[in-house]
């Protein structure tokens, strides 16, 4: 869960985590406002950072479904680096 | 984004100025709230009004207060301040207020070396009209204020939850003080 995401997983992250933030903060300003309490703005918001934070921080299966295929070990064996001939 | 603690800490310095721009949409929609107060303040007696040992005069009168302002709260509205005033013209100062003091054991004491107290309990939470009858004295600096007028002013200062306090104020004329010691 702590591993490293792909590149497309991250890109999907940040995505995630700027749209929910935003949208979470709208519905509570108008919740909040409409209900005429200025905690019911402040719980909505709160419980949408924390769902948020769940979704995206940890290194979930769906953040790695583009995994990038390093070369094998033992193909890079094969195929040494070339040399320089002039130094 | 390639760690947890990186995605977590982006996320939450995020979510915090976001934050910061939500509390200012609130202190902003303080703006679409016109508030309509009102208040009415009688002199029911003037109990007694002399010349003090330093020259200043002191007067006592009992007061019947009462006021609405229940416009004044908005969702982001954390408590109201509210005080009466008394303002007057002496030939030395052209503009003299004096808060009213009040001898009532809930009132909260400033300290101020003229001895000024406010005058209504200290704060209003969620409660709009204030019918209140209660002493009051002003202890005015200035001598010779027999048959002065002054007019008594409520004033208030709105104390949000988020954003920038804010005072006005009510101003009611045609009080006067008697012609004679008493």
């Amino acid at each position: 869960m702590f591993g490293q995401m792909d590149w497309q997983g991250q890109k999907l992250a940040e995505q995630l985590v700027q749209i929910m933030l935003v949208s979470f903060a709208v519905m509570a300003l108008l919740v909040g406002y409409a209900l005429e309490s200025f905690q019911s703005m402040m719980l909505i918001y709160a419980g949408g950072v924390a769902l948020t934070t769940l979704i995206t921080a940890p290194n979930w299966p769906f953040f790695n479904r583009h995994p990038l295929n390093w070369l094998d070990q033992s193909e890079a064996v094969k195929h040494p680096k070339p040399k320089l001939l002039r130094t | 984004m390639h760690s947890f603690g990186y995605r977590a800490n982006a996320l939450l310095t995020f979510a915090v100025t976001i934050l910061a721009l939500m509390c200012a949409m609130a202190s902003l929609s303080d703006n679409l709230n016109s508030p309509s107060p009102t208040s009415q303040v009688q002199v029911l007696n003037i109990n007694w009004f002399q010349k003090k040992l330093d020259g200043d005069d002191e007067v006592s009168m009992t007061l019947n207060v009462s006021a609405n302002l229940e416009s004044l709260f908005t969702w982001n509205t954390k408590q109201v301040f509210v005080f009466l005033a008394a303002e007057y013209e002496t030939p030395k100062n052209s503009l003299n207020q004096r808060k009213l003091s009040n001898d009532q054991a809930n009132d909260h004491k400033l300290g101020c070396p003229c001895g000024m107290v406010l005058y209504l309990p200290k704060s209003m939470q969620n409660s709009g009209s204030i019918p209140q009858t209660s002493t009051a004295s002003l202890i005015k600096q200035g001598s010779n204020l027999r048959g002065r007028e002054f007019n008594l002013t409520l004033h208030w200062h709105v104390m949000p939850k988020t954003g920038k306090m804010f005072a006005d104020k009510i101003v009611m004329s045609g009080y006067r003080l008697p012609e004679a010691y008493r």
